[in-house]
């Protein structure tokens, strides 16, 4: 028994420091400090910089909790007109990118967009600069960011005892009551996943913050590498962003408290009906965010798409969708595989918190700015190198860099947490009685693993999967940076097309991007129905 | 899904990742490698013609200027790359600090481009030069009010400026001019002129600039060329005009985008072969025809639109100087609060 808690550590530990590498390079810069700069930036920059970050996630955090959480609650819980297709259309806006939703919500409502166009010209308001202040932005992260909420806490009132629920209504509790005493309760540990999730992608967002010109951490460490030239600089203000992920972590357990509930019954049984005048407000409403966050922004994609289709439809893109196909489907199933070793239920990891610390470490790569992972990995493997030729080996630099192999290591490195939450949240759900009584038949650790944990843990799989890989498929600088040669991806072309300013032509690229994270959401759909009925 | 597809779809992936791991990049004699921070649309066509024209084939990667000079320095001696291609004058003279060009100096060359336009030890080359200079609405400006970029500090400014953001390069370089030719202290004053006189939050783009002109939320800011000639392009009767600004002082800030042969190129002689064709007129044509910039090549025409812009003088100024005092010019906007 002990020999074998020491197997499965070393094997956990092994897989969680590799995919935690770019955390210590990161960190590694604080050996080369840098106190001219520092004195510069933490006079002039970071005080302003500090309470706009705090800012941004507390609007960002607040916006997506409510709606994701309010959104999720009613597609399960009450039966309203449209509800069965909404349910599904609100998962959307996760294909896409959100620095392609930030170019079109700017094309549409700034100043010169025809939305203000319209509002100066025939309601005779005066014309604004929407980006100033933040509230535009964090509309913009919101309308974002909100499904990764909404697909955790859907999951999770799907799971929640109807007879609970019917038991408050027996007593009389009224709706609003039950959702707050009971159905909110319940699902905290989901939703804050899916908040923790949201903050770190805030975090370490470029694209949106820099098309508003809106200051976070993100800007000034690029300010860093690219003004003052110090890569150093850069990582150590990179490293805090880690912090910061570290805390928000650390709250999210606290968050979640001691919380469990087990659960395996999904029902589709909705314990409210709202009819008439009542249910179609509720679907107006779901409908207004669903325009907002996807038909709107498609149906701009289609326009500028159309008029520039003949101009930017060639070959190549057969090459661009391959590449992003291969990266997307491969970056995903290994993502998946670490994360359930990761994830899997274990006496040796409970008993341990060092074990689980360094878990935690391997999910930080989030909160991390692509452009600073991608050259934290090249600076990791340059380290590897010097080791190997100081010993009178070979430099491995220039058949690692620019291989699929170490894009592929990027990817799971930052898109671990995706995957690891949702997977994690699954295994949780787990009665841990199933799993005392198949070991008290004899069932072998690989059997439990086999025949009970995997088939429970299956949506959450899934789930994870899903995510990683649209995540993927929107990933821009590390894949930029990182590519081999001929490997471009369709994030890699919209934004070369859009960093000059021909947005029209962006969106050709961009909409195939949205089709094919339709697609996947499609698959995952027809897979998670498939996966509750085998419950 | 089952247990029974878990293995094996993995175990596919896994054989898919090591087999494309596998594939080794062969490199031939007659292939060159680019390593360029320009949009693949904008060097394409240029890689094209001269491989029909010479044989020699064009691989090459794109990225962003920073990341790609990261990459090159770690990858020293044995970088696929015989060549980087980048925009700005400032981010050419980074490259070559680094010990990343190896110095070409060919007749072909010093006949082609002036030698201003060139790194003097023959590190880099440029090979397109761009203007940025003053646009103004046609229905809501005078032309007569406008002179230099130091004059938008005015107050008869305020509320009626828009600039692009102080983080892109081209905003770096025209503040790092002004500082060479003004100095710190005055040009720290006219930055907070500027500032002072925003009509919105500076502006990602330069075509946001214009669309903002364009829609009366401002009446003047500052352009690179080549956007205005693309945005023209689109739609003839546009009420913008360009103003050439300091023509009784320094002339218009111009820049450049160009190339230097990497210091490990493993096909140099092909690299230079591809520098010289990229500074003769076949492709300094293209350059001026493709993205509306103004050829290095001074024997070559500018494109007709842009010749309608008639001509000026521009900033002397040697454009190394632009990487020199880059990161003064970063602090300054810093501290005035230049976003």
């Amino acid at each position: 028994m002990e020999k074998n808690c020491l197997k499965s550590k070393i094997w956990i530990s092994v897989l969680a420091l590799l995919v935690a590498m770019p955390i210590f390079v990161v960190a590694l810069s604080w050996l080369f400090p840098e106190r001219e700069l520092w004195a510069h930036f933490s006079t002039v920059l970071l005080p302003s910089l500090i309470s706009a970050t705090v800012v941004l996630l507390i609007g960002v955090g607040l916006g997506v909790t409510l709606l994701g959480t309010i959104l999720a609650y009613l597609v399960v819980m009450v039966e309203f007109p449209g509800r069965r297709w909404l349910e599904w259309a609100l998962f959307l806006p996760f294909a896409i990118p959100a620095y392609v939703l930030a170019f079109v919500y700017l094309g549409v409502f700034d100043y010169s967009g025809y939305a203000q166009v319209w509002m100066r010209e025939v309601l005779g308001l005066p014309g604004f600069d929407i980006r100033t202040g933040s509230w535009a932005i964090i509309l913009t992260f919101v309308l974002v960011f909100y499904p990764y909420v909404y697909m955790m806490a859907r999951a999770s009132f799907k799971r929640q005892k109807i007879n609970i629920i019917e038991a408050g209504q027996l007593l009389g509790a009224s709706p609003l009551r039950v959702f707050f005493k009971i159905s909110l309760p319940m699902a905290r540990p989901a939703v804050a996943a899916g908040l923790l999730v949201t903050l770190m992608e805030t975090l370490a967002d470029f694209g949106v913050v820099s098309l508003f010109n809106f200051d976070t951490f993100t800007t000034v460490i690029y300010s860093a590498w690219g003004d003052f030239r110090s890569i150093e600089l850069a990582a150590q203000l990179a490293s805090l962003l880690v912090l910061v992920a570290f805390f928000l972590i650390f709250f999210e357990k606290k968050a979640r408290g001691q919380a469990k509930y087990y659960s395996n019954d999904v029902s589709n049984k909705k314990p409210y009906y709202a009819l008439g005048f009542f249910g179609w407000l509720i679907s107006l409403f779901v409908f207004c965010v669903f325009m907002l966050s996807f038909a709107m922004p498609m149906l701009q994609l289609i326009i500028w798409g159309w008029a520039s289709m003949g101009q930017e439809w060639s070959v190549k893109y057969v090459d661009l969708i391959i590449s992003t196909s291969v990266l997307t489907t491969s970056a995903a199933l290994i993502t998946v595989s670490i994360a359930i070793i990761l994830a899997l239920p274990n006496r040796c990891k409970r008993n341990s918190p060092w074990l689980k610390g360094l878990i935690s470490m391997a999910t930080l790569g989030y909160a991390l700015p692509g452009s600073i992972m991608a050259v934290g990995l090249l600076y990791g493997i340059n380290q590897v190198s010097e080791i190997s030729v100081y010993f009178g080996g070979q430099s491995i630099n220039h058949i690692i860099f620019g291989s699929i192999a170490l894009l592929l290591f990027a990817y799971v490195s930052r898109f671990m947490a995706i995957g690891y939450s949702s997977i994690k949240a699954s295994a949780e759900q787990i009665k841990p009685v199933f799993t005392q009584s198949a070991r008290l038949l004899g069932a072998s650790r690989l059997r439990l693993i086999w025949q009970i944990y995997l088939p429970m843990m299956t949506p959450g799989i899934l789930a994870g999967g899903l995510l990683v890989a649209v995540d993927v498929m929107k990933e821009l600088p590390a894949t930029y940076l990182l590519r081999p040669f001929g490997w471009d991806t369709l994030a890699v072309q919209v934004y070369e097309l859009s960093a000059e300013g021909l947005f029209e032509r962006a969106a050709v690229p961009a909409l195939i991007m949205v089709l094919f994270g339709a697609v996947l959401m499609l698959i995952f759909q027809l897979l998670d129905k498939k996966s509750s009925k085998n419950l | 899904m089952n247990k029974k597809t878990w293995v094996p779809s993995i175990l596919v992936v896994l054989a898919l990742v090591v087999t494309s791991v596998g594939i080794a990049q062969a490199k031939s004699e007659d292939s060159v490698t680019v390593y360029s921070s320009r949009k693949e649309h904008l060097i394409k066509p240029l890689f094209e013609s001269f491989t029909k024209d010479t044989g020699i084939k064009v691989t090459y990667l794109t990225g962003k200027g920073g990341a790609l000079i990261e990459r090159l320095k770690l990858e020293g001696k044995n970088t696929k790359a015989d060549m980087f291609m980048t925009v700005d004058a400032g981010n050419l003279w980074y490259a070559a600090t680094q010990g990343l060009f190896q110095a070409v100096q060919t007749q072909t060359l010093k006949s082609n481009i002036p030698s201003h336009l060139r790194d003097p030890k023959g590190l880099w080359t440029g090979l397109s030069v761009r203007a940025r200079t003053i646009v103004y609405s046609t229905e809501r400006v005078n032309p007569t009010d406008l002179s230099t970029y130091e004059n938008l500090a005015d107050a008869k400014w305020s509320g009626r400026l828009c600039l692009r953001t102080s983080k892109k390069i081209y905003t770096k370089s025209l503040v790092a001019s002004i500082i060479y030719h003004q100095g710190k202290n005055k040009a720290g004053d006219i930055i907070s002129g500027w500032v002072n006189n925003l009509a919105a939050t500076p502006n990602a783009k330069d075509s946001h600039i214009m669309n903002a002109i364009v829609s009366g939320q401002c009446d003047v800011g500052l352009v690179n060329t080549y956007y205005f000639g693309r945005l023209i392009a689109k739609n003839t009767n546009v009420p913008l005009k360009l103003f050439w600004a300091n023509q009784d002082t320094t002339g218009v800030h111009v820049n450049v985008s160009g190339v230097g042969v990497t210091k490990y190129a493993t096909n140099a002689k092909g690299a230079i072969k591809l520098l010289e064709w990229l500074s003769g007129a076949k492709a300094q044509a293209i350059y001026a025809s493709l993205n509306k910039e103004y050829p290095a090549n001074q024997n070559v025409a500018s494109d007709e639109v842009v010749s309608s812009w008639g001509s000026f003088k521009q900033d002397k100024m040697n454009l190394a100087q632009t990487g020199v005092l880059q990161a003064d010019a970063v602090k300054l906007m810093q501290i005035k609060g230049y976003r």
